[in-house]
């Protein structure tokens, strides 16, 4: 093939086998490679052991499905029937925590308003936590898993105290009587303690925004844990406490599953 | 043997299908990540840290999985579900008693959909604690959340379809929380059921959003989720096996 002459018009030239290029240095810029100060990157190929990982937990995952299913199946009560309520009426299990709330206070509050903030807490968190030096370490700094366990534990302690507390007393039983006390400002004085004292407690250890979400984040999973388990488990006919395993009219908690 | 195995492989329609060779040296093992569509959502290379079990327990994978075991049995329940009052209870008795396997598909669709949200709010809790949302995983971390969301809302929809009294009180009380909202409450129940209450309608509705919308949505963005792990440069953990290299020599 002949070197297409300048003549000729664009579309109609083909690339040379040997093209009359020459490659010629151009620059020298002042610079480091990549990979300095990155050290040795101590990586593997993915292929086999990622791929091999991966289905490893397929046949795991499947094996463990089969076998809980060939020994528990799927609930089915009778034929849907508007006109019998079950008692107790349950969402599923994922949302009992919402439920439970809901026994506490205005609906506005526990079914729209709280879950709202925790969305909308979930969402702008890595905007407000960006120092990226701790990230890929579990808790990250060296007094995290200390503060993580405490909140836990002081989360677990106080959401029980007040769930107990409102179904045993109440703010009721302590002699108020408007509904704006008992289902808005009660509700919100008890929020305020949930997450005022861990807060306040923290704040003279001078924390890391790391640790002010550490310890933010736990209060709120731990409640949802707390809500939920009492709302599935605990919560029987006419959605009162109840021990689950003694249920009043043989209801079983595990059968709405 | 193997100068047949050899013509089989060196085959312009091998050779069509797979564009690498045996992947045991290094090039064939970066050609089968990239040259792969399901391969190419994972890096060519990961580090030996984010591999530890006790760091990630492989939360997410497990998630992908029982996404896949969902939408296998629930593909195979749909050969014998029909979305109607008058039907939906009868397919599941039928299903259960008259189907070989039934039984079996139906409960590990069950047991498989709880266990995601499980699995989901758990692989979200090891994210949070490993400070896996920091920058750049900001945007995956939200792609994260409204992943968490399509899960409740993929298994709230399917609890519908059994038509029993579990899941017609369920649903009943469920959508009720919809109807606190300010304003749009009861106009938000209305469009979620179709009506006033649970009858036809948002047993149809639910459906097509269960075997349909949701799902599509789910497959959609846990690819989009996956591919940007490997785009933010693997795990998280990948990142702290280079940070303490970096303090060492800024102490020096």
């Amino acid at each position: 093939m002949t070197p297409q002459t300048g003549n000729s018009p664009e579309q109609d030239q083909r690339f040379a086998r040997t093209p009359m290029k020459t490659y010629s240095l151009m620059e020298l810029v002042r610079g480091v490679s990549p990979m300095v100060e990155k050290g040795p990157d101590d990586t593997i190929f993915s292929f086999p052991m990622v791929a091999l990982l991966e289905l490893i937990l397929l046949i795991g995952t499947t094996l463990v499905l089969v076998i809980f299913s060939l020994l528990r199946d799927a609930p089915l009560e009778e034929l849907a029937n508007p006109d019998v309520v079950t008692n107790p009426a349950k969402a599923p299990w994922y949302f009992m925590g919402l439920q439970e709330l809901l026994l506490h206070m205005h609906p506005l509050l526990a079914g729209i308003i709280f879950p709202g903030l925790v969305i909308l807490f979930l969402i702008i968190l890595p905007y407000i936590d960006v120092d990226k030096s701790d990230a890929g370490r579990w808790f990250g700094t060296a007094r995290g898993p200390k503060w993580v366990f405490f909140t836990t534990l002081y989360t677990v302690v106080m959401q029980t105290a007040l769930i107990i507390f409102d179904e045993e007393v109440g703010l009721r039983g302590l002699g108020a009587a408007s509904p704006l006390i008992l289902q808005v400002i009660g509700p919100l004085l008890f929020g305020v303690l949930l997450f005022g004292l861990p807060a306040l407690f923290v704040r003279r250890y001078h924390p890391t925004r790391r640790e002010w979400m550490l310890v933010l984040f736990t209060i709120i999973l731990a409640s949802a844990v707390v809500l939920t388990i009492s709302g599935f488990l605990f919560r029987g006919p006419g959605m009162h406490l109840y021990a689950p395993w003694n249920m009043p009219g043989g209801y079983n908690p595990w059968s709405s599953l | 043997m193997s100068s047949f195995i050899q013509s089989v492989t060196q085959s312009r329609v091998w050779k069509s299908f797979f564009r690498h060779g045996w992947p045991d040296d290094e090039l064939n093992r970066s050609l089968i990540m990239t040259t792969n569509i399901f391969f190419h959502l994972h890096p060519v290379k990961v580090s030996r840290r984010s591999l530890k079990a006790t760091y990630s327990f492989g939360l997410g994978i497990i998630a992908t999985i029982l996404f896949l075991i969902l939408t296998v049995t629930g593909t195979l329940i749909m050969f014998y579900y029909v979305p109607s009052t008058e039907s939906a209870y009868q397919n599941i008795v039928h299903l259960q008693t008259r189907v070989p396997y039934g039984q079996l598909m139906r409960n590990m669709h069950r047991w498989a959909a709880h266990a995601m949200v499980l699995v989901v709010v758990l692989h979200m809790a090891r994210v949070f604690y490993t400070g896996a949302y920091k920058p750049p995983r900001e945007f995956n971390w939200i792609v994260g959340v409204v992943l968490l969301v399509l899960t409740l809302g993929a298994s709230f929809t399917g609890y519908l379809l059994p038509w029993d009294q579990l899941s017609f009180w369920a649903i009943t009380v469920g959508t009720n929380i919809a109807g606190y909202a300010p304003l749009i409450g009861d106009d938000l129940r209305f469009i979620l059921l179709g009506g006033v209450e649970v009858g036809q309608n948002a047993l149809t509705r639910f459906y097509a959003l269960h075997i349909m919308v949701i799902p599509l949505a789910l497959a959609g963005l846990v690819s989009l989720h996956i591919w940007r792990v490997r785009k933010d440069g693997g795990l998280a953990a990948q990142q702290a096996a280079e940070e303490p290299l970096r303090f060492e020599q800024e102490d020096a």
